[in-house]
C-alpha cells in the first residue's frame, strides 16, 4: 500500500529549481568543520548538500534526521554526489575536537559545523532557526528545541526545498531526484 | 494502515512546482506527525485526539514538526505559528497538541507536500476527538509507568 502512494509521487510531474522558493530561507555563513578549516555555504566540491541544524549527541529529532540524511546520501549514490552537513546549536559540546566523531559515525562523508556564537546566529538567522534550552539531562547534559527542517541545498548553497524530517528514505529520495535532476 | 496518512500527505498536492502562497481557512487537528505517517505507533484513528495526546506532547517537545489534519483529510505541515518560528516544541505548539482549531494562514505547496504558515488561530476547540475511550493512550508508554 505505501509503495502505491509512492508511486503517486513519482508518476507526478517532475519539480524544476527554477521557481523562488516561498520561504525566505538561507544565505551566506562562515564556520568551522571538524577538520578546523572555514567553510562557507557553499560545498568545496559543489556537491548539493542536505544541511540541518541540530547537536552531534542529540537523541531527538536529530536521532530521526541526521540517519536519514545519510540513507539518502548512499541511496543516491549513483546518481548524485550528496554531502550531509549538521550546524550545531550547542557549540559548547559541538567543539572542532567533538563534533566529528558522532557524525562520522552515521556516514563518513559528514561535515559538523561549529564556531563562536557570533558566527552560528549568522547562519541560525540566515534560516530562521530559534533554539531553546529546554532543560539538563542528567545523563546527556543540555537538551535543546531546534530547527527540525531538512534543508537542500545546491553546491553553492542556495536553497532548492526543504524535507519534514517525518518523510520515508524512499518519499525524500523522489524528491531529491526531482530538484537535482537535469532540466530538460 | 498506511494509504489513508500517505494519500493525505499527497491530496490536492499534485502541482509539484513552487506555488505563490494562498491565503486560506482550515479547521482541523494539530496532530504529531512522526507517529500519523509513521505508523509505528498504530493506525490514523489512534494517533491523533485525546489518545494520543501524551506521546503527541512527547514528540513535539523532542522536535517533531506538528502538522494540521484538515477535515477533508489534508495534511498540512506547519511551518510557524502565530510568529513563532518554530515547528515544533513551543509553547504554542504544546499548547495546541491535539486541539482542533480553525486556523488562517498562508498555504504553500512544495515537491508534493503542504506547508501552512498560521497566521491566526482563529478558534481553539480544544481537543474534540476523545478516542481514548476506544484506544487507552496510544502508546501506553507515553505516560510513564508510575503515572498511569
Amino acid at each position: 500500500m505505501i509503495r502505491a502512494a509512492l508511486i503517486l509521487l513519482c508518476l507526478a510531474a517532475p519539480a524544476r529549481a527554477e521557481a523562488p522558493l516561498p520561504f525566505d530561507l538561507g544565505g551566506s555563513f562562515t564556520l568551522t568543520d571538524q577538520t578546523g578549516t572555514p567553510r562557507s555555504e557553499a560545498d568545496p566540491e559543489g556537491r548539493a548538500q542536505l544541511l540541518f541544524f541540530g547537536y552531534a549527541n542529540c537523541l531527538q529529532i536529530c536521532s530521526a534526521a541526521l540517519p536519514l540524511m545519510a540513507d539518502l546520501v548512499d541511496d543516491l549514490a549513483g546518481e548524485f554526489a550528496l554531502r550531509p552537513v549538521m550546524i550545531t546549536v550547542d557549540p559548547a559540546r559541538d567543539t572542532v575536537e567533538e563534533i566529528g566523531p558522532p557524525l562520522e559515525y552515521l556516514h563518513p562523508d559528514f561535515v559538523g559545523l561549529t564556531g563562536t556564537k557570533a558566527e552560528l546566529q549568522v547562519a541560525y538567522d540566515a534560516y530562521s532557526v530559534e533554539i531553546k534550552h529546554i532543560f539538563d539531562d542528567p545523563e546527556y547534559g543540555p537538551i535543546y528545541a531546534h530547527g527540525s527542517f531538512i534543508y537542500l541545498l545546491d553546491g553553492q548553497g542556495a536553497v532548492l526545498s526543504l524535507l519534514p524530517p517525518i518523510l520515508s528514505p524512499e518519499q525524500a529520495a523522489e524528491i531529491l531526484r526531482a530538484r537535482l535532476a537535469p532540466a530538460g | 494502515m498506511l494509504l489513508r496518512p500517505l494519500a493525505a500527505l499527497l491530496a490536492l498536492a499534485a502541482p509539484l512546482h513552487a506555488a505563490e502562497g494562498t491565503r486560506i481557512s482550515v479547521t482541523g487537528e494539530i496532530i504529531d506527525t512522526w507517529c500519523y505517517f509513521s505508523g509505528v505507533m498504530g493506525g490514523p484513528d489512534a494517533v491523533v485526539g485525546s489518545a494520543h495526546h501524551t506521546c503527541a506532547l512527547w514528540c513535539s517537545a523532542g522536535g517533531i514538526p506538528v502538522g494540521l489534519l484538515a477535515e477533508d483529510g489534508t495534511v498540512y505541515m506547519v511551518l510557524k505559528i502565530e510568529g513563532s518560528a518554530e515547528s515544533a516544541g513551543g509553547d504554542t505548539q504544546l499548547n495546541l497538541a491535539s486541539h482542533q482549531i480553525v486556523a488562517d494562514g498562508m498555504h504553500y505547496q512544495r515537491d508534493g507536500l503542504n506547508y501552512l504558515v498560521v497566521e491566526k488561530v482563529v478558534t481553539d476547540n480544544d481537543i474534540t476527538v476523545e478516542n481514548h475511550l476506544d484506544y487507552g493512550t496510544v502508546p501506553p508508554f507515553a505516560i510513564p509507568e508510575g503515572e498511569r
